[in-house]
């Protein structure tokens, strides 16, 4: 680990080392992911956190349901679904994406991790792998519980279940749900601290982006203003992404909103690529670059 | 064995650590002695890699911290007790540690029965804990791997006067056995009966080094002093000034220019009866105070010269 040390001193003439290391062998790798993994889940915050994001993705799913059950409205397609329940899957994991890095700092156990392994970016990509493993965990249970209330859902309106998710919406679907722990993750690299990359997070998403709901700032701004429509598409991963991932119908629609086309070609995924190097990549890279260097205490 | 050699850490124009050189001997207990912001914590800190190093190196068995493999099984380290997640028990504490190296779990039960925290007392959480028994917990962490070079930073803040003798026995045992120990105080008096040899440390400079007789003999101020108490201080200070030494009153007695000897002899000579007779010679302490003096935070009444 070159990056965190000062480089190898010169051999001392005459200098014999007396510790012998031959029969121990360096940490291997799933072992540092097992201890990441068990950091994550032996706190009450790390079970309450995962046990808030189980249970509300179940009551979504049971709202939906109620209201499927008592009004007399179409029951909501599978695309609906995936639509609704990634909500709580990306307001809730990449929290623990951002805290699985931040909380060694708060509450100073990052002098304990990097006793205990010298190489910083082997702890870095054992905390990623962890918390990776836990976002496909989640949204796996997303999924599931999306496919049961999709099946009850057409049974008690009575109609056909609607299974109208293409293989290129899933993925972008799937996509997002990473990219925002990718997000998550290097905000906590580059800020090391909970509530500053919690704030930042949160910001970005909720209120620059917005949601299926509630429209953020960059969103309302995209549609109103020609200049949104040339800028805004660099800079917001959810803009971006938009024309990759909505149906033909909902497509036809914006586009008449906006009175442009939306580009899914060579221009599309560069704006893709954009907006995510600026959002995703630049913090995990830089946030690495800081971890790697700090001095801790 | 711990070797420090020419280490330096600046910040900006600050400097932390100047020029430091010393080394740690296996089978010996050192102390790294120094009042609050020496440099000691800042040291350790370089000898795990925390902190980087401005200038020179450390090597611990002549390797740089970064090359020993799985570390915890080589070098225990205990920097700061409070360093550790408030909400997690002192098992699971322990547990994340002996699961990093790769030892079996039973490596928790004994650590914990070895410094003494009971089995209710490890179910709870940091946050419900003492510094004592942090500090018992970092110990334990420390000892997990079986390492054979410890490295503590304060280990006796906060353990009270059995603690204090129970973990100087541990370590005593420990370096007996061959161990390295380097631990920091800015305690003289915790340091002082453990530690074979101590380094004193002042302003980020190493200021005194050597064992305790070295480090008095070669600060010593020469001419000796005595103190001495009797029935009679008047007729004592006449017989000894008669006999040719300094006297002057200190406290209930005198202090004397002369060996306890010369004392007793005047004493004797003048038919006095003497209550009490000791050493008034520089003691440890008083070296300890007027070595790092520069950079103590408060000014000692006549400290300097004492």
């Amino acid at each position: 680990m070159s990056a965190t040390l000062p480089p190898p001193p010169p051999p001392v003439a005459g200098h014999v080392p007396t510790l012998d290391v031959s029969g121990t062998p360096r940490t291997p790798f799933t072992r540092l992911i097992g201890v990441e993994w068990r950091k994550m889940l032996d706190t009450r915050a790390g079970v309450w956190l995962l046990g808030i994001t189980a249970g509300l993705l179940a009551l979504i799913a049971g709202i939906v349901l109620l209201i499927v059950a008592l009004a007399d409205v179409s029951p909501p397609s599978a695309n609906d679904w995936l639509n609704i329940l990634t909500i709580p899957v990306s307001m809730l994991v990449p929290v623990m994406a951002i805290t699985i890095v931040t909380q060694e700092w708060s509450q100073r156990t990052a002098m304990v991790t990097f006793a205990l392994e010298s190489s910083r970016l082997r702890v870095v990509l054992a905390k990623l792998v962890a918390v990776m493993a836990l976002g496909a965990a989640t949204i796996l249970l997303a999924l599931v519980l999306g496919l049961i209330g999709n099946i009850i859902g057409a049974g008690l309106a009575g109609t056909d279940a609607n299974w109208n998710v293409t293989a290129s919406t899933f993925g972008w679907a799937m996509a997002t749900q990473v990219l925002y722990l990718l997000m998550g993750f290097g905000f906590g690299l580059l800020l090391l601290s909970s509530p500053a990359a919690l704030a930042l997070y949160y910001v970005y998403v909720w209120i620059l982006e917005g949601g299926v709901i509630i429209p953020g700032i960059m969103y309302v701004l995209w549609i109103a203003f020609d200049w949104g429509q040339a800028i805004l598409p660099w800079f917001s991963m959810r803009i971006a992404m938009l024309p990759f991932q909505i149906g033909d119908s909902d497509a036809a629609s914006l586009e008449n909103d906006l009175g442009a086309n939306l580009d899914t070609g060579a221009l599309g995924l560069a704006h893709v690529f954009t907006s995510v190097l600026i959002w995703v990549g630049l913090p995990l890279v830089l946030g690495t670059i800081r971890l790697l260097r700090a001095e801790v205490k | 064995m711990i070797t420090v050699d020419r280490l330096t850490v600046s910040y900006g124009g600050f400097t932390a650590v100047d020029d430091v050189s010393f080394v740690a001997q296996p089978g010996r207990v050192t102390g790294f002695l120094g009042p609050n912001g020496a440099g000691k914590s800042t040291t350790m800190r370089v000898m795990v890699g925390l902190t980087p190093a401005t200038h020179g190196h450390v090597t611990i068995g002549g390797l740089r911290y970064a090359d020993i493999p799985n570390p915890g099984r080589h070098v225990g380290t205990l920097l700061d007790a409070s360093a550790q997640h408030a909400g997690r028990t002192g098992r699971e504490i322990l547990t994340l540690g002996a699961q990093t190296m790769g030892l079996p779990k039973t490596r928790v039960d004994e650590m914990l029965a070895l410094v003494g925290l009971t089995d209710s007392e490890a179910k709870r959480r940091l946050r419900n804990y003492s510094l004592g028994m942090k500090q018992r917990l970092g110990i334990a962490h420390a000892l997990l791997g079986d390492p054979s070079v410890l490295i503590l930073d304060e280990p006796a803040n906060g353990l009270d006067p059995a603690g204090i003798r129970w973990m100087r026995g541990l370590l005593k045992g420990y370096a007996d056995r061959g161990g390295t120990v380097l631990l920091s105080s800015h305690l003289l008096h915790e340091v002082e009966q453990i530690a074979d040899e101590m380094i004193l440390i002042g302003h980020g400079r190493i200021v005194a080094q050597g064992d305790r007789a070295t480090l008095l003999a070669s600060n010593g101020t020469g001419a000796a002093t005595t103190l001495v108490t009797s029935l009679d201080n008047d007729a004592l200070a006449a017989a000894l000034g008669a006999a040719g030494h300094a006297v002057a009153a200190a406290g209930p007695g005198l202090r004397v220019t002369a060996t306890a000897a010369q004392v007793g002899q005047a004493a004797l000579d003048a038919r006095v009866v003497l209550t009490d007779l000791r050493d008034g010679g520089q003691n440890l302490e008083d070296l300890f105070l007027e070595l790092t003096s520069s950079t103590q935070r408060d000014v000692l009444p006549n400290g300097a010269s004492a």
